[in-house]
């Protein structure tokens, strides 16, 4: 398998204004560096605060890098020009943590899942409206939704809906920040079972943001660990979740909720 | 967009209200311009259905007024001649909406002119002023705060959604406006003018300048919404599917303002209503003989009417449930909230 993001000395600064009225900066990302593979899954986990919400936004082109660069299949989406990182965008995408909030409430899920389609444009409704009613099937919501508005929807029937949104641009990579966190136990499972699918089916790559470990051993290839903006610690999920070397693992490790005897059985298996 | 009850009340409310002053031809009964000099500050005839002998009548009549003896301003109703109410009655030409010619007025009496909120100086009826001046002054109101709320917008839209110099240049001079004295600002403006300007320029002028100064607050309140809605995850994910500023505003942010442009539109209307009729009040709106509702009110400028004739202030009365209907439904906009819901069971399941 190839390399298909590398990531080098990514660097994100945020200045913001202190009460005192002077200017203070924050270092979200402090040289951040690693390779995924095409077709696999990368876990970044960290406590809350240690900079992968950053670095979730900084790979989908959300937020601009101080200072590093983010290879995408040999191109800098950090250096290009305005208008090829536009065409490059649809590449990555990004599934956020809370559906409620990416979703627009006030557009039905039939107007949701088109966006995407109207904006790169290139065919016609009728294709459009045909496309995201296959879209619709694909993630296993019934056709009927396609009136609903999100609030109509469930927890788990709203993140498969922003799943099918970004389906409907073909990307290379997703981005899952917290993609499941938001969701109760069950539907997590069932939604960890249709990313993998989807992977197995569309060869996409995933770099999957959690604080939750016992859904990164299940879904990862490799994880690595986050704190302070730095990556502490890097490597094949059974080997970093069975003997982790850093404090910081090791207690993200001990906070993982323990059903059986055997340590970090995945949820939901 | 479903309407809340209460919302759709006020509505209601509203609508019966501009109907009438729309439709002023018709529920007026007499041209708001016309003269009748022989009864100058008349009061407001008393509509009865009971006569001097006692009997009652089904069809609701008015006495004539007559001087009173050795008086030259004081009138009383003289029983000898009354004069039944006519309703659907065919009187002075009027155009209805500005377009159609008709005739037709909702009452009126043979042989008599109804004063029933009295006359002014000149002998007008005060009542047909008051519902053609509402014409003006609501069309005013209703014009400034359109002004107001589409600078507020555009304003608010790129100060909170471009932010940097942009936006502290913008709320800096939005302070600015905050701190204008307006009234006195109006005054140096109409300075610049010549004595006597059409109706239709001074209406203008004063719509344009009453909605030119107002813009700072909905433009700060704009900017706040901007602000936070930009930051949503729905317009990153757009962004992310490569949609450009425009679009991002136009499809996901504005909409975010909606409520709160309605609700300063429903307080800026009456608000500006008063602003029209406090410059028409002090001769600086629209010129007489067109009837506005500070035009009605510029008579109590002098004592004598001020303590003579106590239904020149009538007209305040009547503005009262439009006011009312106005802020009424600010409030229960501003209850609304959003026009969409989360579940709480769903909210529930987040956290």
């Amino acid at each position: 398998m190839q390399t298909l993001i590398k990531v080098e000395n990514l660097v994100k600064r945020y200045a913001r204004r202190n009460p005192a009225g002077g200017q203070e900066e924050l270092l979200a990302l402090d040289g951040v560096s690693f390779e995924v593979l095409a077709g696999s899954t990368l876990a970044v986990v960290g406590e809350s605060g240690s900079g992968k919400s950053t670095l979730a936004l900084c790979l989908a082109c959300l937020e601009e890098a101080t200072s590093g660069s983010i290879w995408l299949e040999g191109k800098d989406i950090c250096k290009v020009a305005e208008k090829e990182r536009r065409e490059m965008r649809p590449q990555i995408q990004m599934i956020f943590q809370d559906p409620a909030n990416s979703l627009n409430p006030r557009w039905r899920t039939l107007e949701i899942v088109t966006e995407p389609l109207v904006l790169r444009g290139g065919i016609s409704r009728d294709e459009m409206k045909k496309q995201v009613y296959a879209l619709l099937g694909r993630v296993g919501l019934p056709a009927e939704t396609a009136k609903r508005l999100p609030c109509e929807l469930s927890g788990g029937q709203r993140q498969r809906l922003a799943i099918a949104r970004v389906l409907a641009l073909e990307p290379k990579v997703l981005i899952l920040d917290e993609a499941l966190s938001a969701l109760d136990c069950s539907v997590q499972a069932q939604i960890a079972n249709l990313l993998m699918e989807l992977q197995g089916a569309l060869g996409m790559t995933y770099v999957f943001i959690t604080h939750d470990l016992g859904m990164a051993a299940h879904l990862a290839d490799e994880i690595v660990v986050m704190n302070g903006g730095r990556i502490v610690e890097r490597g094949r999920a059974e080997e970093v979740l069975r003997e982790p070397r850093e404090e910081i693992t090791r207690r993200l490790v001990a906070a993982v909720p323990r059903l059986t005897r055997s340590p970090l059985a995945p949820i939901g298996r | 967009m479903r309407l809340r009850r209460s919302v759709a009340k006020w509505l209601v409310v509203l609508g019966v209200l501009h109907g009438i002053v729309v439709c002023a031809g018709f529920f007026a009964p007499y041209d708001p311009a016309e003269q009748d000099r022989k009864s100058p500050y008349l009061p407001p005839m008393r509509v009865h259905v009971v006569d001097e002998e006692g009997h009652f009548h089904a069809r609701p009549f008015v006495y004539a007024f007559r001087l009173r003896q050795g008086t030259f301003d004081q009138y009383e109703e003289d029983a000898a001649r009354s004069y039944p109410l006519r309703f659907f009655v065919r009187g002075a030409r009027y155009r209805l909406l500005g377009i159609l010619p008709s005739r037709l007025h909702l009452f009126g009496a043979e042989d008599l002119r109804i004063y029933l909120l009295g006359t002014d100086a000149y002998g007008r009826d005060q009542l047909s002023r008051l519902v053609f001046g509402g014409q003006v002054s609501l069309l005013a109101g209703l014009l400034g705060a359109g002004i107001t709320l589409s600078l507020g917008l555009c304003i608010g839209a790129v100060a909170g959604y471009y932010g940097g110099w942009r936006d502290d240049v913008l709320m800096r001079v939005a302070e600015l406006f905050l701190a204008l004295p307006w009234l006195y600002l109006l005054f140096a403006v109409r300075a610049f003018l010549p004595l006597t300007v059409r109706p239709l320029a001074a209406f203008f002028l004063i719509v344009a300048v009453i909605g030119e100064v107002g813009w700072a607050r909905p433009a700060r309140l704009v900017r706040a919404v901007v602000l936070s809605a930009k930051e949503r995850d729905f317009v990153r994910a757009a962004r992310g599917f490569g949609a450009k500023d425009v679009y991002l505003l136009r499809w996901h942010i504005l909409p975010e303002t909606g409520s709160v442009l309605l609700t300063q539109a429903a307080i800026l209307v009456p608000q500006y209503v008063l602003a029209e009729m406090t410059l028409s009040f002090l001769g600086l709106g629209v010129p007489e003989p067109v009837p506005s509702w500070g035009n009605l009110l510029s008579s109590l400028q002098q004592y004598s009417v001020l303590v003579s004739y106590w239904w020149m202030y009538l007209p305040t009365l009547a503005m009262v449930p439009f006011f009312l209907g106005y802020l009424g439904l600010a409030s229960s906009l501003q209850e609304r909230g959003p026009a969409y819901k989360i579940e709480r069971r769903s909210l529930g399941s987040l956290t």
